[in-house]
Order: structure tokens, then sequence, then C-alpha cells
């Protein structure tokens, strides 16, 4: 759990980006040029390059990057009876691509893959997960979503969140950028909060997030900040904080810097925004990290936005006292 | 319009036409060349064997050249123009009607046409699916074309191809949506008030650039040297609903007044977005979407049979009626899809618009991340595959 409101926790979610070492070691293999072993030399580089970004940061919870993740459900894919990858769907308006889960058989965990459990990352750790609503949006041939939603809160996301609450993951990231983009049916939201509620219960006291991004999340805040979730997490690139309800009653995960545009923010600028959402929407505790995932800033982006993350971090620290 | 135009728009209308849609992969030895790197002997093996199956004249010389890798400048740009050679045979040997080069001569769609233009900077590889990235750059000064880049290659292919040519080129909106912007849109200030219609309002200057100042030229340059049918690539089209009308609005801004065929190729999105917005394209007489990905590998021809198929009455219902090139391979699997799967996503198609002149064939995409060896399966069966479908209309 983060500190009270006014010291905020950083941390950095989601897929980050490959180096160019990675990208040519896989491209290399993929034809023939390069070894696994070396590939795996170049995702150990990666991974030990993106802790230390994350330590000189500052960042309270720490993250493997998903660096092997082949995109946000392909892990729990591979670890699931019942689910296989196979046709490439546009994430949400970005020019990336994932391979939508497609349900053969009732969903279930078979395992969590030993490479996404990274014994060497420090605790503690956060975790990426797909938010149960997103999830059962993007599987195909799953028959009822809301149905299908429940199925794979309880036999998918809850067990691969307690197993990896076992190994020191303190705070559970879930990625949801399907409602403020595509929206929600009134009728979803009970599901949505039961399947929110037994991943949450599976988390072993760890806390659980809920972070909504690549829209307006306005239309939609006021539903979620009622979901059983530590936080909600705002993408204020695309929402207005005067739009928001306030007080928000709940944790909030300042989504604060654009995870899609190369532009650098100013962390005085960035740390008095958050100082501004804090004071009015008075969150019971506060996050800060990036609006969306920073795979799609790339390898050159990526580092410096990380470090506006951990400078705008230390300025509120400071201003905390 | 003329009569080169018209005997244009007449190829354009020919009954289940086949054509390809872009890239094939790029062979080893082509890119080991290129890179400046030693030839392995099973890669003059394969350029060896390739040349044999496709009956590229002369292959001996390619061969002789690439036992001298290492090589300077002057030869790694004849190795480009070898595989360009070997691309137009590839796909004239598989029996398509209308052919290029597999787009053999650029580096990758966008990076090609980036690295022509004045006033991007390279900002590092971002993934675009599983291993796969494109190299993604800014734009941080004022758009420009350093030079045409496409005129050398239509030369030469030109020359080489026995079958008709149709030239692709990427388009305004995707180089903009692909691209960081350090130029038009600088304000990270989430306070700024109005700020949403500020980006909307910067990003249509950017897109509009584009489209004039590097689209525009180089279809000019290419109309100029005699092509007659240019297809916009535009795989980011759809990616943002709301700017639907600013893909339509760079499309028209291209090739407004431009005397040519044009049309456009879109892939891998939620195609019911594209409408109502592309009844603004009425310069464009055919486009060319890719379904297969989306569709059951289950034979059939009833609208139940095949769903990545459920849109084509919107295409169909289009007031400027345009052809459409109905993408019929999957690019993203090594599966090879029968010719009875192809027939029966043919008959459908024909079925749904009641006019197989309103109908081509094509392959989803391009075809550069399967082997040589795939692609040649997936284009020799859809092409068996049209001639069933051709047989069982009376075509």
């Amino acid at each position: 759990m983060s500190g009270p409101a006014s010291a905020p926790a950083a941390y950095q979610h989601g897929i980050y980006p490959r180096s160019e070492a990675v990208v040519a070691a896989t491209r290399d293999l993929e034809r023939g040029r390069a070894t696994a072993d070396l590939v795996d030399g170049a995702y150990r580089a990666d991974r030990e390059a993106f802790l230390e970004a994350q330590r000189v940061a500052g960042l309270d919870f720490l993250s493997d990057g998903l660096l092997r993740w082949q995109d946000l459900f392909r892990p729990l894919v591979m670890g699931s009876e019942g689910l296989e990858a196979r046709v490439l769907v546009r994430w949400f308006d970005n020019n990336s691509f994932y391979r939508a889960p497609e349900m053969a058989a009732a969903p279930s965990l078979r395992e969590v893959p030993p490479w996404v459990l990274e014994d060497g990352i420090p605790e503690p750790r956060v975790a990426t997960l797909p938010s149960p609503y997103l999830f059962s949006r993007v599987t195909l041939g799953g028959g009822r979503p809301d149905d299908l939603m429940l199925g794979l809160a309880r036999d998918v996301l809850a067990p691969a969140v307690a197993r990896m609450a076992g190994t020191g993951h303190r705070l559970f990231h879930l990625e949801e950028p399907w409602i403020p983009y595509a929206g929600i049916d009134e009728g979803s939201w009970p599901a949505f909060e039961r399947a929110v509620g037994l991943v949450r219960d599976a988390a072993e006291g760890a806390a659980v997030v809920l972070h909504a991004y690549y829209g307006d999340v306005a239309p939609h805040a006021d539903r979620l900040r009622r979901l059983p979730v530590d936080a909600v997490g705002i993408d204020f690139v695309g929402t207005g904080l005067d739009a928001l309800p306030a007080p928000w009653g709940t944790g909030l995960v300042a989504g604060c810097l654009d995870g899609r545009s190369s532009v650098m923010e100013d962390p005085a600028a960035v740390a008095a925004f958050v100082r501004r959402a804090a004071d009015r929407l008075e969150p019971t505790a506060l996050y800060v990290s990036s609006a969306s995932e920073l795979e799609l800033a790339g390898p050159e982006v990526a580092p410096r936005k990380l470090a506006v993350l951990g400078e705008v971090a230390r300025r509120l620290r400071e201003e905390a006292g | 319009m003329s009569a080169v135009r018209e005997a244009e728009a007449a190829v354009l209308t020919r009954p289940l036409l086949t054509h390809e849609l872009g890239s094939l992969g790029k062979p080893n030895w082509r890119v080991r060349a290129v890179a400046g790197a030693p030839i392995e002997d099973r890669d003059l093996e394969d350029a060896r064997a390739w040349g044999e199956r496709l009956g590229v004249e002369g292959q001996e010389e390619l061969l002789d050249l690439l036992k001298q890798a290492p090589l300077e400048r002057t030869g790694k740009d004849e190795v480009k123009r070898w595989s360009s050679r070997y691309g137009v045979r590839f796909l004239e040997t598989v029996g398509l009607d209308v052919v290029y080069d597999g787009e053999q001569q650029r580096s990758e769609m966008y990076q090609w046409a980036v690295a022509h233009a004045e006033g991007f900077e390279a900002r590092g590889s971002v993934r675009a699916f599983d291993n796969k990235y494109y190299s993604k750059a800014a734009v941080t000064g004022p758009i420009g074309l350093r030079e045409p880049y496409h005129n050398e290659e239509f030369a030469f292919v030109s020359e080489v191809a026995r079958a008709e040519l149709k030239v692709p080129i990427t388009g305004a909106y995707t180089i903009a949506d692909w691209s960081f912007d350090e130029r038009y849109f600088t304000d990270t200030d989430l306070g700024t008030p109005g700020r949403a219609a500020s980006r909307r309002e910067a990003r249509r200057a950017f897109i509009l650039d584009v489209a004039r100042d590097l689209i525009r030229p180089n279809l000019e340059a290419l109309i100029g040297l005699g092509a007659g049918w240019l297809q916009i690539d535009e795989p980011g089209g759809s990616t943002d609903p709301a700017e639907l009308d600013l893909f339509a609005e760079s499309f028209n801004e291209s090739v407004r007044g431009l005397e040519a065929v044009f049309s456009t190729h879109l892939c891998f999105s939620d195609y019911d977005l594209f409408f109502p917005g592309i009844e603004a394209m009425t310069q464009c007489r055919q486009f060319a979407v890719g379904f297969a990905n989306y569709d059951s590998r289950e034979l059939g021809t009833r609208t139940e049979d095949r769903p990545g198929y459920r849109v084509l009455p919107k295409f169909r219902d289009l007031p400027y009626r345009p052809v459409l090139g109905v993408g019929v391979l999957d690019i993203h699997t090594d599966f090879i899809e029968p010719p009875e799967l192809v027939r029966d996503r043919v008959l459908h198609s024909v079925e749904v618009f009641e006019d197989p002149t309103r109908i081509h064939v094509i392959p989803d995409c391009g075809l550069r991340t399967r082997s040589w060896e795939v692609a040649f399966g997936k284009l020799r069966n859809l092409v068996t595959g049209v001639e069933l479908a051709k047989g069982q209309l009376g075509l």
C-alpha cells in the first residue's frame, strides 16, 4: 500500500520497450543467425538496465518490465487450459497488435510461466495484468461476455494473482483501456464488480489498482471509484481533472505522463498538476505513474519518461515533507 | 479521362482480378549482402534455387556478385535490384494479374518514406507484434520531400515486369499516425484549457502537411514516369474512429486533380469504424482490405460460414461504387489456405456484391513476415482458388 495521500508512491506499469539489442537478437534468432543463449543474455541485460533505471528514479514498486511478454495476455493464455492465441488484433488506436485469446474450452490457469515470476526482481514488486473486463472483451469465442469475465477472473486471473502474491508482488496493476475507449454497458457493472472482487480476494493483502486509460475516463469515473480496489488509475492525458467527482473516495493512480508521446514533460509542471489533483480529489492513497504503458514510447524515449516520473515523485515527496 | 487512364480503369474492373499487396520477405542473401556481411553457401544455394524456380534471367550474374561479398555501395544497390527482379518474377510465377516487386528495394514502408523526407528524426524501434518492430521517427521540422523516393524503383520494375503494375506508396495518414509529433503539438501541461481541441487542430495540420508536401509530389513524379495505378497504403487509416474525417481528407488532398487510378489498402482494424467516414473518398477506385485474419478456416459460402467478411455490404453500398480487393490470405500464419477455402471466400464476396467486376482477390496484407516458401504456397492457392471460383461463376 502507498502511504498517506500526501506522500505518493511511484511505479511504472505495463510492458516496457525492449532495447535495440533485444530487437536485433530476437530478429537474428528468427533468421537463424543467433542462439537462444544470446537472446537470453540480451533480455537479462535489458532487465538489469530497467531495474537500475527504476532504482535511480527512486520508484517505490519495482517491475521486470514484462520484457518477455509478447502482449498483455500471452503468458496467461500460454499458462491456461482452454485458451489459445492466434488472430492478430489492433491494440486500440495504436500501430501495435496483440494475439486475441481464443476460447477452445472453459479457461483454467495451469501455471504462471516461471519467467513471469522473475526471481531476480527485488521486493516490493508491482505486477501488471489485464483487467477482467478487458480480458473478457478481447477474448474470442467465449459466449456471454459477462459470464466469461467472471470465469476468467475466478479461474485464470485470481489463481495467477495468488501465485504472484507469494513471490513478492505487493501491488497488482490491472490494465483497463477498454472502458474509456469503447465503453461498457450499464448492465455489466455488477459482474465487473464481482470479477474485480475475485481478483482482489486472491491478492493476500497486496494492493490492487484498476487503471483506466486510452480515453476520457470521466463518464465512467463514478462507477470505477466504487469498485472493490485500493485505487483507480486515471489517464490524465485524456481526462480533464475538473470532470472527476470529488471527493474521490478511494486511492488514485495519477497517470500523468503521456506514454505515446516523445515530448518530455516538465517535472515541475507535472508535480504541480498531481498536487492539484490530490488537493481536489482527496484520494485515500496516491500513486503516480504514466498514463499508459511506455512500450509504445520505444527504447529511446521511455527511459527519459521514467526519469521524469522519478523526478515528479521526488518533488511531490519533498513538498509533502 | 485520357485513353491511358481509361485503359487503367478497364484493368481495375476486370472480374476477380488478382494482385499482390506490397511487401515480400527479403531473402537472406539480400539482407546479408546489403548489411555488408559475407554470404554463406546456403544463401547462394537459396538464390540459385529460387532463381531457377522463378526463371530469373541471368541469375549467374547475381551469384557471381554475391560471391564477392562483402560489397561496396554500388554492389549493394545491384543486389537490391536483383532482389527486386526476383520479387517481380515471384509474383508473376504464382500467376497474379497485377504485380510489383515485393518492395525489395525499400527498407520498410514507413521507414523508407521518412528516410527520404525532410523534417523527421529517428526515435528507435517500436514493437508492432510479437518480435516484429518498426523504426519510429518524430516530426521535428518543416516537412518536405528530399527526393521522389519511388522513381528509380518504378523505372526498374517497369523494365523488368511482364505483368501489369500497381505501385504501392505509404499514405499520409499512416506516416503521421506512426510518427511522434515534436513539432505541431508540444503542450504537455495537462491543465491547459481546450487542450484536446488544440491537439486535434495540430494533428490535422500535421497530416495534411504530409499529404501535400510529401505524398502528393511523389505521386506526381510517379505519374510523370507513367505509373497508372497507385495504391496508397493506409494500415493506420482506421486506428482512431474520431479521425476518419482526417484520413479521408488526407487521401483527397494527396490525389486531388491528379490523373491516375488511386486505390487504398486498409488492414487489421474494426472496419465498421470506416463508415460513413470513407464516403468522402470519392477518388478512391478500389479498397484493398484484409479479412481472412478474422475468418473461419471451414469451407462454406453462406454469411454464417464467413464471419470475417460480415462488413462486405457496407463496402458494397458506398455511393461511388468502388471495387473491393478482398483479402483471402491470413498473412500472420504459415497456414496455407486451400484453394477451396479461397474459392468459398471469393464466391461469398461475389454473392454479397452481386457483381464480380467489383471484386478483386488479394492477400490480407504484405507477406513480408512469411518465408518465400510459405508465401509462394499461399499465393499459388489464391490464384487456383480464383480459377475455381471463376469456373463456378462461368467467368
